[in-house]
């Protein structure tokens, strides 16, 4: 659709949010298939928290960008090129261990990122980092707890959470790989990687998961746009009904 | 449901010191599940500042076939309640 995003600060803040609106769009697949009735609601409230914070940042990011564009033409007219979450977000809901490691890896970066947001420069990003950082507490307790429920649960549910944990990892090594934009944004990047890497590590340990090794992987840059291959269906599916009817309204 | 599944009963409070009120239950394994279910299932919309969750076995109550032997008795007997008194002038609030 070649919808340009000019200004740095917009750029990073695009990232976030749209790291939060496909993690999001992820959790709406586990709608009516939860493991049972109060999780599947649990993991719904949950879908719906990253999707009003997706859409917050991409309010600011409209207004920044001068509101040629509005949050919904951000959300619903980019291609995959011109998104840019985490390829961590993205990774398919094989079954619940996945999506509990996906959110606790997730969980755990956002919270990080938010607490460094509350000192940003732009008032409308502090406000909303202090607004949804309790909604990320309460979704990192909510995935810390799963974590240690199937880590400890079971044979079955440690090796299950373990083989999500193995596949994700190759995912997380390019949260890490800060270009001058976070830098530019985040008040001190190296203590995001450095506090990330203890809290998993404990929460690891807790859970009887052991951490995958760090193999180099040439995985190109969410940064640049780059995904794996399941961004493109995730938005098939996302964008199909705004696109097809555009003057839809609900 | 499975093994290790209990049902609790919730109780939402809506302002401090106004009483708990019982609002339905939650399947869960704990206590620490049940307390998060029950925040899931009933103060999504703002409707309390605090939960108490208690395992229904642990609540008693009345045998439902004996529930006339408990209460009918009562039926009859409207003297037991303080209507016939007459209020004294100036009380409004009783």
């Amino acid at each position: 659709m070649g919808i340009k995003i000019e200004k740095n600060e917009a750029k990073f803040l695009i990232r976030l949010a749209d790291t939060e609106i496909i993690l999001g769009q992820r959790l709406t697949e586990m709608c009516s298939k939860g493991p049972f009735l109060e999780e599947d609601i649990a993991i719904s409230n949950l879908a719906l928290d990253l999707f009003g914070r997706g859409e917050e940042l991409l309010k600011i990011v409209s207004n920044i960008e001068g509101n040629t564009y509005s949050s919904d033409d951000y959300a619903f007219k980019r291609n995959e090129r011109e998104y840019f979450n985490l390829n961590l977000s993205e990774q398919p809901n094989n079954d619940f261990a996945w999506v509990i490691a996906k959110q606790f890896l997730h969980d755990v970066y956002v919270q990080l990122v938010f607490t460094q947001l509350l000192k940003s420069k732009i008032d409308e990003v502090s406000g909303l980092a202090e607004k949804v950082l309790k909604e990320i507490e309460y979704s990192l307790n909510h995935s810390r707890d799963w974590m240690l429920r199937l880590g400890i649960g079971t044979e079955e549910s440690n090796s299950r959470l373990q083989v999500a944990i193995n596949h994700l990892w190759k995912y997380v090594q390019e949260i890490f790989l800060f270009d001058e934009l976070d830098n530019e944004f985040l008040v001190d990047t190296d203590s995001i990687t450095k506090d990330w890497k203890t809290e998993i590590a404990n929460v690891f340990k807790a859970s009887n998961i052991s951490e995958p090794e760090t193999k180099h992987y040439d995985i190109r840059d969410y940064r640049n746009g780059f995904h794996s291959e399941h961004l493109g269906l995730i938005l098939a599916t996302m964008q199909y009904l705004p696109r097809a009817y555009p003057d839809a309204k609900w | 449901m499975e093994k290790g599944d209990k049902v609790w009963e919730v109780f939402i409070q809506k302002k401090a010191g106004l009483s708990f009120k019982h609002v339905g239950n939650v399947h869960a394994y704990d206590k620490k599940m049940a307390i998060q279910n029950a925040r899931d299932l009933y103060t999504r919309r703002s409707e309390g500042r605090e939960i108490w969750v208690v395992e229904t076995e642990h609540i008693v109550s009345v045998p439902l076939d004996q529930a006339d032997a408990y209460f009918n008795p009562s039926d009859d007997k409207p003297y037991r309640h303080a209507s016939f008194y007459e209020l004294p002038d100036g009380i409004t609030s009783l």
